[in-house]
């Protein structure tokens, strides 16, 4: 995506206009938990396009930072936005699945073209989201093992959700590299 | 009777604002407080919420939290808005309790971690309620980089045009008969119109967006140096009378060169 005329404008890897991708996968991020928190109550259902648009993003600027780059400014575009109740908490919520997707990114840096690595990630990301939650609840005494099966309840449903979500990644980025609007996943557009 | 004009208007509702913790205009002593204020009282409030015990200590902060909310001018109504999803929780941690410790043992325990939940992010939602977007922007920009501010701001920037995108793609896509209605996508089957007819458009829209945008701040020479600069307008020599005004106001050029950009301090103004 990077051509000859683009400088290096953040974190010294990404230029401008990968930056501004990334910036509006948060956009999207926070337009879908406005749209799905005026509408739905099920707990965990933020995670389906949570994860989508962390993995897309991945998948669209294939760098190692891009998710948290994304889950970066996520996290303060949603506190400026008054969706952010927790503070501080907000940003681990956020940063630790993208920090999960960075390190899928490590492991196997093309997995966003595989279904099943997808939802493996997508499940895990979204399941250590449930760990900022078990965080406070421990911070403040909670019993527990009162607080590991609340854990668990949340972490199963923000992991299904999750990992619903990245299903559809794969297909997406296929299109999209198939058109030749990103990245190949070799470096060249 | 005549009213004195200076008198606040009444309350019409008991909701200050269409969802929770969205930013309401008052006049009070909360709304007047600083924002780097409201962010030391209120992790106060948190590490306190974090280490209460007993019920004396308990009452005594939730008397003191919920007279910061109620000196913010919110009401219970709010109130509520703000803490439903906490007390959702409450009412999965209670019975939890209950279980394993039994009903007399596990009430007391139950009501004092949910009491303490809402107590943690309460002060959060007095921050958001109280303070505005401009506000912590300004507050934001002192503690992180301007290229990620910058960033941040764009994300916020663009949300009205997604959306407004993301409407006219869904009713283009809808007239195409793809299954995109709420009632049409509880069916899991059609989940893929949702990503292919909507989602993927959306994206390619995203890529074209932000070709424009880096293009259009890489041509003002934007991110050029390691700090914030701005054109200095008035280095630049006055036209001729009866000259028609340059399209640029600078020579692109010489802004990429550093000419006339200088570096923004605290103190100067932005162009």
């Amino acid at each position: 995506m990077t051509n000859a005329t683009q400088r290096i404008y953040l974190w010294h890897r990404f230029t401008l206009r990968e930056a501004v991708l990334l910036c509006f996968c948060a956009t999207f991020i926070v337009l879908t938990r406005a749209g799905l928190r005026l509408h739905l109550n099920l707990p965990g259902h933020v995670m389906f396009f949570t994860m989508f648009f962390f993995l897309l993003a991945r998948g669209c600027v294939p760098k190692v930072g891009s998710a948290t780059l994304v889950g970066l400014i996520t996290s303060l575009a949603s506190v400026m936005l008054g969706m952010g109740a927790g503070g501080p908490m907000v940003l681990v919520k956020f940063l630790l699945p993208a920090l999960v997707v960075e390190v899928a990114g490590i492991v196997s840096p093309a997995f966003v073209t595989s279904m099943l690595a997808c939802a493996a990630v997508g499940v895990l990301a979204a399941g250590v989201r449930a760990g900022a939650n078990t965080g406070v609840e421990w911070l403040i005494g909670m019993d527990e093992e009162i607080m590991l099966r609340k854990a668990a309840v949340s972490a199963a449903l923000n992991g299904l959700f999750g990992g619903l979500g990245s299903l559809a990644v794969p297909s997406v980025i296929r299109r999209l590299r198939a058109n030749g609007l990103i990245d190949q996943g070799t470096g060249t557009r | 009777m005549l009213k004195s004009r200076t008198e606040p208007p009444l309350r019409k509702s008991l909701r200050s604002g269409d969802y929770g913790c969205q930013y309401v205009a008052h006049d009070s002593p909360v709304h007047r407080m600083g924002a780097a204020a409201k962010l030391v009282f209120g992790m106060v409030l948190t590490v306190l919420a974090a280490g209460v015990r007993t019920p004396p200590t308990l009452l005594a902060l939730v008397l003191v939290t919920l007279g910061y909310y109620l000196a913010a001018r919110l009401t219970l109504g709010d109130l509520w808005r703000d803490v439903r999803l906490f007390l959702f929780q409450a009412v999965l941690v209670i019975p939890l309790y209950c279980l394993v410790h039994g009903f007399a043992g596990g009430v007391w325990p139950g009501v004092r971690i949910s009491a303490q939940i809402i107590l943690f992010y309460l002060p959060g939602v007095v921050f958001l309620r109280t303070t505005r977007s401009v506000d912590a922007m300004r507050g934001l920009r002192r503690v992180i980089p301007y290229r990620l501010s910058f960033l941040v701001f764009v994300s916020i920037r663009f949300v009205p045009l997604f959306f407004r995108e993301l409407e006219e793609i869904g009713a283009a896509q809808r007239l195409r008969g793809a299954r995109l209605l709420p009632r049409q996508q509880l069916d899991p089957r059609n989940w893929r119109d949702l990503f292919h007819c909507l989602l993927l458009p959306l994206m390619v829209r995203a890529l074209k967006t932000a070709d424009e945008v880096s293009r259009s701040a890489e041509a003002r020479a934007f991110g050029l140096f390691r700090e914030r600069t701005f054109l200095d307008a008035a280095g630049r020599p006055a036209p001729e009378p009866g000259a028609t005004a340059p399209q640029l106001p600078v020579p692109l050029d010489s802004v990429a060169s550093g000419a006339c950009c200088h570096k923004l301090d605290n103190n100067s103004k932005e162009i």
